[in-house]
């Protein structure tokens, strides 16, 4: 296997940008129809998925151990979109053929190395997979519960048929059967439960296909499919510090899920949650919050608004709110939501002496389509 | 007898190879030229049970060979028609550039729609969201200021019977207006009454004189004036007055006694 050689062919199909995925599914389509299913009807994003996959399999080639684990990973995930051994081959032919098409100097040598590192990529995959054959490839799930908590925030609680082992934390795939072959990654916001039912925190984003069905469409009895956990925003379980969680907006979900892991595993440890909203209406969780509190006297919950004045809530951006009530720096740091709030937050909070190895953080951003290569489930 | 050290004349089980080579049969006599005939039956019939068993046993051999052979040739066609079709897979024949380029061209297109679908969405759900928020953000401003213009309103009404408004908001205005509006009514009653109520009282004082002019005792005509000075701010007080001086006599106690 030539590696420098492969990575100067995939740079040059590279230069191409967008025409070379395009090219590629169209290649894959041609030859094996079969395969078209397997993807939606707009490609747009999943060209760029594909190509910034690849590109992280090439800069990690001859790293093994590092690429290994991320291989695994893939291949089980694709299970849950009915990819099977036999659509590996199909596969890396149109990927040699399209490098081909974009190479001018393309030779049997160079075609021998990436048919040889297309196999060995093909065969962790497949290998990962098969090993996980004793899990479901996905799981149907029934929504058992669904409440329109503001204009555009819905709350469903939804049952796999099969359990569903997860960590609190950790996030799930879903497709639901208005917007078929759209994945998207939700944070159950509960620990798992002997009844088996997951709690999902859903923000219809403007023009966002998958949440504005969950939240404006989804009945209770629809059947969604749900994907294998990942993520890896899950409780740090050697230590037994008190807690310190910030969440915006949705990014409560995987905190609360933490909470619940507290209530019913322990170890028993102080909580701070504090809940940011740009107005008072959108506390979309209030009621559960408040409740929650009142059964656990190790939690304290406080919102804060950082649009509104005049609200009971405190005002100010979360970040600031957070640091009015520390020092926090003898605490486990958990931060989820938006981008900016969240680097706003761990700013702050390093600012203060919080060492930056004890904080945490789950970006929440529209379209979230599927977990990097590093597993992250956000950008 | 002289046979082989092993002595394989009398032993049981086929003869080897090496045992029928190393096989001496023993002279039999002088008289009898050639071997002892016991030990040569002996020996062909053992070597005779050894070939029927290998005899049986090749026959068993060769028909397992001509199973396995057929086994052999029937997976031998399985992977061959496994190897098609894994080559027809692999090697489906591949598509022209035209054709790529026309399916390529097709997917844009649906991707164009569907981006532009949700664009669309996107456009129809964030002016929704804003025209609600601005109507919501309305709705709370108004209700704050009815809200706050109560508030003072109450706080006027509990300090002081005359609600003094400080000026500025459209509500306090209304009120101010109306209670000027009240004033000024009361005032126009006030005096319509009090003039009704003089031209009722020159009446019934002409009449009434006309009536009794004679019989009319002295004090209570003096005290009327002074009756109705006090009466005048209270009109149904000065008009009970002067209904209680038709009869000052009997009336007085009988307020008393049922007070």
């Amino acid at each position: 296997m030539d590696i420098p050689a492969m990575r100067a062919s995939f740079a040059k199909a590279a230069a191409h940008g967008d025409q070379v995925p395009l090219w590629f599914y169209s290649h894959l389509f041609l030859t094996h129809p079969e395969t078209r299913e397997m993807f939606p009807v707009s490609m747009a994003t999943q060209r760029d998925r594909l190509f910034a996959a690849l590109g992280e399999v090439m800069s990690r080639v001859d790293d093994l151990d590092a690429l290994v684990p991320i291989l695994q990973q893939l291949g089980r995930d694709h299970r849950k979109f009915g990819a099977l051994a036999a659509h590996y081959p199909a596969v890396g032919a149109s990927l040699l053929a399209t490098l081909e098409h974009f190479d001018e100097e393309w030779d049997d040598e160079l075609a021998a190395s990436w048919t040889e590192a297309y196999g060995l990529i093909a065969d962790v995959m497949i290998g990962a997979a098969d090993e996980a054959a004793d899990q479901p490839a996905w799981w149907e799930a029934e929504v058992v519960a669904h409440e329109r908590r503001t204009l555009d925030v819905a709350v469903l609680q939804v049952r796999p048929r099969t359990p569903l082992g997860y960590l609190p934390g950790q996030a799930v795939s879903l497709e639901i059967d208005q917007r078929p072959r759209l994945w998207r990654w939700y944070s159950p916001a509960n620990a798992p439960r002997p009844d088996g039912l997951l709690e999902l925190h859903v923000k219809a984003r403007d023009g966002g296909p998958v949440s504005s069905a969950l939240v404006r469409l989804t009945r209770v009895g629809d059947v969604m499919r749900l994907g294998p956990p990942v993520g890896h925003l899950s409780l740090d379980t050697d230590s037994d510090r008190d807690l310190l969680l910030v969440a915006g907006g949705t990014g409560l979900a995987p905190l609360k899920a933490l909470v619940d892991q507290v209530a019913r595993h322990g170890p028993a440890r102080r909580v701070d949650l504090f809940v940011g909203a740009r107005t008072e209406d959108a506390f979309y969780d209030r009621a559960d919050l408040h409740r929650l509190e009142q059964e656990h006297p190790w939690l304290t919950v406080t919102p804060a608004v950082s649009q509104e004045k005049g609200a009971p809530a405190e005002h100010g951006d979360i970040g600031d709110v957070v640091l009015r009530h520390g020092p926090w720096n003898s605490r486990d740091v958990y931060v989820a939501g938006n981008p900016a709030m969240i680097e706003d937050t761990v700013t702050r909070l390093v600012h203060s002496g919080v060492p930056m190895a004890r904080i945490r953080t789950e970006v929440f951003a529209p379209s979230r389509p599927s977990p990097t290569l590093d597993g992250k489930v956000t950008e | 007898m002289t046979t082989s050290d092993t002595g394989s004349g009398y032993e049981a089980g086929p003869p080897t190879a090496d045992d029928l080579r190393a096989v001496h049969f023993t002279p039999a006599s002088m008289l009898h030229p050639g071997y002892t005939d016991r030990e040569v039956d002996a020996v062909l019939a053992r070597a005779a049970d050894g070939l029927a068993q290998l005899t049986d046993e090749n026959g068993r051999l060769a028909r397992e060979n001509v199973q396995l052979a057929e086994e052999n040739a029937r997976l031998r066609a399985q992977v061959q028609g496994l190897q098609e079709q894994v080559d027809a897979a692999a090697a489906r024949p591949s598509p022209s550039d035209q054709a790529v380029g026309i399916l390529a061209t097709a997917q844009l297109t649906a991707d164009e729609y569907v981006a532009e679908a949700e664009d669309f969405s996107r456009q129809m759900t964030s002016e929704a969201r804003a025209q609600y928020e601005e109507q919501l953000t309305a709705a709370r401003e108004k209700a704050g200021a009815i809200i706050q213009a109560a508030q003072e309103a109450g706080a006027a009404i509990r300090g002081n019977g005359i609600p003094v408004v400080s000026g500025g908001q459209p509500e306090s205005e209304e009120l101010q207006e109306q209670v000027a509006y009240l004033k000024a009514f009361s005032q126009a009653c006030r005096v319509q009454l009090r003039s009704y109520l003089e031209a009722l009282l020159s009446d019934v004082e002409t009449e009434w004189g006309r009536a009794h002019p004679g019989a009319l005792p002295t004090p209570p005509r003096g005290t009327r004036p002074q009756q109705l000075e006090r009466g005048r701010p209270d009109v149904a007080f000065s008009a009970n007055a002067t209904a209680d001086d038709t009869e000052p006599a009997g009336a007085v106690p009988a307020s008393r006694s049922s007070s």
